[in-house]
């Protein structure tokens, strides 16, 4: 039998629960311990009407429009229903009731209390009462039977008893339960139940087993149990139709059997394995809803596939066609009535609607199916029609049903689509409000402010507040209109109103930065259009209406352009220039929608970017929000929680960035999306708990969520760094994009967002060198700039990975040419882009966009673009000099050549300066200095030495490599300048080490200094002095172990270094200093290089920390 | 020490509050703060926070212990136990204060708050004498009281220690003999 358990929901608060079904099974109704009473729509309805009847509530049951609950105070209560209102108190305890349950007819109340007393109660007159006393202990449970004569109660003293009501006398008596001092230590609840209709048969939940006993002879007639259950049976309730019996464990499970075939038919589990304490079945007997002690409610979908309910409405039709015909209208306009209802209440979960109609109401046919087959069902033959509907309610026909089928020609001839269902297209939204049936809601709520509509009994009003009271004051409006939407931005409030019989939809515009003194005006939509969605930009407003068309204003009110849209307008959003419009694509099937995405460039340049393509969501999941990040990226978000951004630099797809349900703590928390910023990454949004939007009081706190792209293996390093790299990628696209719409962008952003992804990518280089992928390495290499990827290979040949280190250099070369080629393009272009940026930049401060805040950024901006225009001229004459980009430029290098070592060090520092540096020494140094420019430029000054570089593939010692990564790794060295000089000193022998390949250089092999020597000697004795010294540690301490040697001594190690060499050496060797400047001393170009190189190093171990 | 003075101890805790205006990351000598985004939650010190509260810059978030059912919670464990119970800020009494005097608007349920705090302070002042007398009363050497916040140090210290100190000389003059032991 096939049977849906749909998710749990949290209902109360934890405690003991109860549940029931009204009359029609319209509403689902349930108490707890908080003492409240909701009455449920469906499972999913997000805001059930709640009634307060006590501090806790204990039993509660409903017939004939009454609600009878037991409450705390010892009162059992009634309340009308659904009104909830007060409507008296039937009866009164000593103590409190445990449980109070209405007889067939509705007329009588019975309660069995703590107070070991039951009492039955007239429900029109609580004066007619009859009280049981018997039981020696707090009854558990009581049951009346459907003929009024007898009344079963179960008791903590072990006993089931069933009392003939009319002499108050017990007729008998089994002692069959377990005994307990009170309700709450109580095993089982033992939820006695008469079996509907004959009430032949009394279940009693008895250990792990329902027994079952006959009402004429008060004798067990037979057990129902099954192997899956391992706890106590807490629970029993009767299908509507007495042929099964449902049963609830402490364990969490919940069994059907068929009582007759004694068969158990149905197994499911509790999602938790919490106990269930509350079952009722719905009238129809299609499902049942259960509670737990947790609080939460459930929904058995689907349950009793052959229950009578059905297959006697199948046989009452055939016996009465014209009765049937009239029973369909009503069931037709009821339905109609309710698909409004519903339509209002529940209009942000259109999904799930046709599913909870379909099993809500008693008619056999899907929503969906309604109005399209209405007709012609009903002057078709009135079985064919119910065998269809039958069908298309996805029950197999096992009884009436499939043996009138052959029976009637037409049924066979008309195919019955069993396919996919189409879903029930979304309404029109404005992202960030909540649903309009609510009397306090947020209209929106942006990242300009919040927009409240209150519209109760008092009071039609809206509030506009401004996050940032530097853009309004906040403002109080009277919402005479009625306006149900509106969008808010740095410059006005747009409000919009549907259309009434009378009166036509109007837009309203609150033009607050307006300089004039008119600061509203009013526009009225043709008649019969309505306004579906509104948004905002800078300066214009959009509509989407009902004529599926898109209205454009500007912001003071006048009319521009109108176009259609290919469907029904879902929502809109703006920003800047750039305006989003969703739309209904077509029909989705099986829950999931079909939206289709315009994005629209107004301004100046005016053209459409994506030319509604499909916009993805998750699976039968429908869209919840929509806007732009404060950058200016398109993002969505579904109802599942993803979020979507757009990525412009592949072709305009759509990226999962985060799941907002991954931060949920339980299975109904949402996060409700209130902005969404790239830099810093951040998802603004508000924690609900148990629902889908917050209330307006008390006021709702932000939070904020990190984004995390779905990337496999995110528990590993590797997944890790990709899932950063690829995020920052991702997140800075709108450098990109802004600065190829003319805005003016954060360099110094952008440049550190650039040196965050070329550490990442060398970080990653860095592992694969470990794990020996050296294809990997390559492969990373690609993603590298040039700068970087001299870096790459320098690390590559430092792990003596030759093959690694010569396929890199050959890249680094295929780069270089490249780059120089794009150069030589771009030459042009850049002055004019700069000057375009000037003026853009003033539109900027008019504008007040966001991107761009305060000034000083602005004049860095300058400087930068400055320092990129005298630093051209300076460079060019290089350029021209080697027209062939393999040049061995032998001017550059003699240039750096001539750099002070002792300054390396301090370029790691100056990354605080950064206009000037005409040779940018420092590989990073190139990703410090702001403005897009520098990086290649320090690339080009260096893209000679690539082929020269090839050859050179130095050994070092594999310690020199592991230091350097602890360099790198640890943090802040107050003695910076101390340290990169020891570094340098430790990397200088690297290429000592090392003799492949040409004469060059052998030559440029560096002798080692007296110090060195030294070291290499006594490093033993300094380990063993102090064993868990690192590398650094060794070489401080043979430092000033060196230092107190004699001056002989030293001389003397000096001498041995390098034999004939001038004195003046030795003096700075007597320093005890690493001799850097020797090199340069010696003054030959060719033998600067590796110096430098090692300088470079050490500088970038720095700058990376 | 005065009263005074603990409360200004008092106002470096943070706090979060939910700024009305815009403003880059401010770097003070105490850290930096910031950067401060309309309508986003920032910490700041509470000398901060009232601060722009007085210039209605800002609403505060009352801190998360800052509500009934947890102080009540917190008020019957005092009760029920003789020793004093931890409690979820070292400055509760003051942070009550100053947040209450100055921004009761952003904080609900404020009287019932206040008069939590008012309760669990009385109560474990009450304690807090109680254990002095004894400790008086049974001539202890030492004493130790954990959990203690440095305002409730405050109120009982000037007395206690004036106190000890009266009754070792009076002590030390009774018995002159044995000054030492008392």
């Amino acid at each position: 039998m096939p049977c849906e358990r749909k998710p749990m929901r949290y209902g109360h608060s934890e405690g003991h629960t109860d549940v029931c079904f009204d009359d029609e099974g319209k509403c689902i109704v349930t108490c707890g311990s908080d003492g409240d009473v909701r009455i449920w729509e469906s499972l999913d309805d997000d805001d059930p009407k709640s009634i307060n009847v006590g501090e806790k509530v204990y039993s509660v049951a409903l017939k004939n429009g009454k609600l009878v609950t037991a409450v705390s105070n010892n009162t059992v209560q009634i309340h009308t229903f659904p009104e909830g209102d007060p409507d008296g108190i039937l009866t009164r305890f000593t103590t409190n009731a445990n449980h109070v349950t209405f007889n067939s007819s509705g007329s009588r109340v019975a309660a069995g209390s703590s107070d070991f007393i039951v009492k039955i109660v007239e429900v029109v007159d609580s004066s007619q009462q009859k009280t049981l006393r018997g039981h020696d202990a707090p009854i558990l449970s009581v049951a009346l039977d459907p003929s009024d004569e007898f009344l079963a109660s179960s008791s903590c003293d072990g006993s089931v008893t069933v009392w003939s009501i009319e002499s108050q006398t017990q007729v008998a008596q089994w002692k069959i339960i377990q005994k307990s001092s009170d309700v709450s230590n109580a095993k089982s609840l033992c939820r006695l139940a008469w079996q509907p209709h004959s009430g032949k048969l009394l279940a009693v939940p008895v250990d792990l087993t329902v027994q079952l006993y006959d009402k004429n002879t008060w004798t067990h007639v037979s057990t129902l149990s099954d192997d899956l259950i391992t706890q106590v049976v807490n629970v029993v309730v009767w299908s509507p139709c007495g042929k099964f019996l449902a049963a609830g464990t402490v364990g969490g499970n919940l069994l059907i059997w068929d009582v007759e075939a004694k068969l158990c038919i149905e197994r499911q589990k509790h999602e938790k394995g919490f106990t269930v304490c509350g079952m009722a079945w719905h009238p129809s007997g299609v499902r049942i809803a259960y509670t737990d002690t947790e609080g939460c409610l459930g929904l058995l979908e689907g349950v009793s596939s052959s229950s009578p309910s059905s297959s006697s409405t199948v046989q009452s039709t055939k016996a009465t066609a014209a009765k049937e015909k009239n029973d369909y209208d009503d069931l037709f306009d009821e339905d109609d009535d309710r698909m409004l209802d519903e339509g209002m209440s529940d209009s942000r979960s259109p999904v799930k609607k046709p599913v909870m109609e379909e099993d809500d109401d008693d008619d056999l046919m899907p929503a969906t199916g309604r109005p399209r087959n209405r007709g012609s069902f009903l002057d078709d033959d009135d079985n064919s029609q119910d065998a269809g509907s039958v069908k298309l309610d996805g029950v197999p026909e096992e009884d009436g049903s499939s043996a009138i089928l052959p029976a009637v020609g037409p049924a066979v001839s008309r195919p019955v689509y069993e396919g996919p269902m189409p879903t029930q297209p979304q309404r029109a939204f404005q992202p960030g409000s909540t649903p309009v049936h609510l009397m306090h809601r947020f209209m929106v709520w942006n990242s300009v402010g919040i927009v409240r509509g209150y519209n109760d009994d008092q009071d039609n009003a809206i509030d506009v507040e401004f996050h940032d009271t530097a853009v309004h004051h906040a403002m109080h409006l009277t919402n005479t209109l009625g306006h149900t939407m509106a969008d808010l931005s740095q410059e006005a409030v747009l409000l919009a109103c549907e259309g009434t019989d009378e009166l036509a939809s109007k837009i309203q515009c609150l033009h607050f930065s307006c300089w004039d003194t008119h600061k509203d005006w009013i526009v009225d939509l043709p008649k019969g259009e309505d306004v579906r969605a509104l948004c905002l930009g800078q300066g214009w407003a959009a509509v989407a209406t009902s004529a599926l068309m898109v209205r454009l204003f500007s912001i003071g009110g006048v009319q521009k352009e109108i176009f259609s849209l290919p469907g029904a307008a879902v929502c809109m959003a703006g920003h800047g220039e750039q305006l989003l419009i969703v739309y209904h694509r077509g029909t989705g099937f099986d829950g999931d929608q079909a939206l289709g995405v315009q994005l629209l460039q107004l301004g100046s340049k005016r053209r459409q970017v994506i030319h509604g393509e499909p916009l993805p969501l998750s699976r039968k999941s429908y869209l919840a929000w929509l806007g732009f990040t404060a950058e200016g990226t398109p993002c969505c978000i579904d109802s599942e929680g993803v979020v979507r951004m757009l990525n412009r630099t592949l072709g305009n797809t759509w990226t999962p960035v985060c799941n907002t349900r991954d931060s949920c703590k339980s299975r109904s928390d949402h996060y409700w999306v209130v902005g969404v910023h790239e830099n810093p990454q951040q998802l603004r949004c508000i924690p609900c708990k148990g629902s889908r939007f917050p209330p307006t009081l008390p006021r709702p706190a932000v939070a904020v969520l990190p984004f995390n792209l779905p990337y496999c293996q995110t528990t590993t390093e590797k997944g890790q760094m990709e899932e950063q790299y690829w995020r920052s990628m991702l997140f800075h696209n709108h450098f990109g994009f802004l600065s190829s719409s003319g805005y003016e962008i954060d360099s110094e952003g952008q440049s550190q967002a650039e040196k965050e992804q070329q550490e990442l990518l060398m970080k990653m280089f860095a592992l694969s060198c470990k794990l020996e992928r050296e294809f990997r390495c390559v492969e990373l290499a690609e993603m590298m700039t040039h700068s970087v990827v001299t870096l790459a290979i320098r690390y590559a040949s430092r792990s003596r990975r030759m093959a690694l280190a010569q396929r890199l250099s050959e890249l680094a070369l295929e780069k270089a040419n490249q780059f120089q080629e794009e150069e030589l393009e771009e030459e042009e272009p850049t002055y004019q882009r700069g000057s375009r940026q000037m003026s853009s930049r003033q539109a900027q401060v008019e504008n007040g966009c966001e991107e761009e805040e305060e000034d000083y950024p602005q004049e860095e901006q300058m400087d930068a673009e400055e320092s990129t225009e005298t630093r051209k001229p300076s460079l060019n004459p290089i350029k021209k000099g080697g027209k062939s980009p393999e040049r061995p430029s032998p001017k550059p290098m003699s240039r750096e050549g001539r750099v002070n070592p002792f300054k390396v060090s301090g370029a790691g520092k100056s990354s605080s300066s950064p206009a000037g540096q005409p040779r940018t020494t420092n590989v990073l140094d190139s990703m410090t200095v702001s403005s897009r420019k520098p990086t290649p430029l320090g690339g080009t000054s260096k893209q000679g030495k690539a082929p020269v570089l090839k050859p050179l593939a130095p050994k070092p010692k594999s310690k020199t490599q592991a230091t350097l990564l602890q360099m790198s790794a640890s943090k802040g060295s107050s003695k910076k300048l101390e340290n990169s000089q020891t570094e340098a000193e430790k990397v200088k022998p690297a290429p000592a080490a090392t003799p492949p390949a040409s004469v060059e250089n052998v030559e440029n092999r560096k002798p080692k200094t007296g110090f060195q020597l030294w070291l290499e000697e006594n490093r033993k004795s300094i380990l063993a002095d102090n064993p868990d010294f690192e590398e650094m540690d060794v070489i401080k301490e043979g430092m000033g172990r060196f230092r107190t040697l004699s001056a002989e001594e030293r001389l003397n190690w000096t001498e041995k270094a390098k034999g004939d060499s001038d004195p003046k050496k030795r003096k700075r060797e007597d320093e005890g200093q690493v001799n850097e400047q020797m090199e340069s001393d010696e003054g030959s170009a060719k033998k600067k290089k590796p110096l430098d190189t090692s300088a470079k190093l050490s500088a970038f171990a720095f700058n990376k920390e | 020490m005065d009263p005074a003075e603990v409360e200004f101890l008092a106002e470096k805790e943070m706090v979060k509050i939910i700024p009305n205006f815009s403003l880059d990351k401010i770097y003070l000598i105490g850290g930096d703060l910031g950067p401060f985004n309309p309508g986003l939650p920032v910490e700041v010190p509470v000398w901060l926070a009232l601060n722009l509260k007085q210039r209605q810059k800002c609403r505060i978030v009352p801190p998360e212990w800052m509500d009934t059912d947890k102080l009540e919670e917190i008020r019957e464990q005092e009760r029920k136990l003789d020793t004093f119970t931890p409690i979820p800020s070292l400055y509760y009494m003051e942070l009550t204060k100053l947040l209450l005097n100055h921004s009761a608007d952003n904080i609900p349920k404020a009287d019932e708050i206040r008069t939590l705090v008012k309760d669990i302070w009385d109560t474990r002042v009450a304690k807090l004498r109680l254990s002095a007398d004894s400790f008086i009363s049974q001539q202890e050497a030492h004493a130790q009281l954990d959990n203690l916040t440095l305002m409730e140090i405050n109120t009982t210290r000037s007395f206690l220690l004036d106190s000890l100190n009266y009754m070792y000389k009076l002590r030390s003059n009774l018995q002159p003999g044995r000054s030492q032991d008392y």
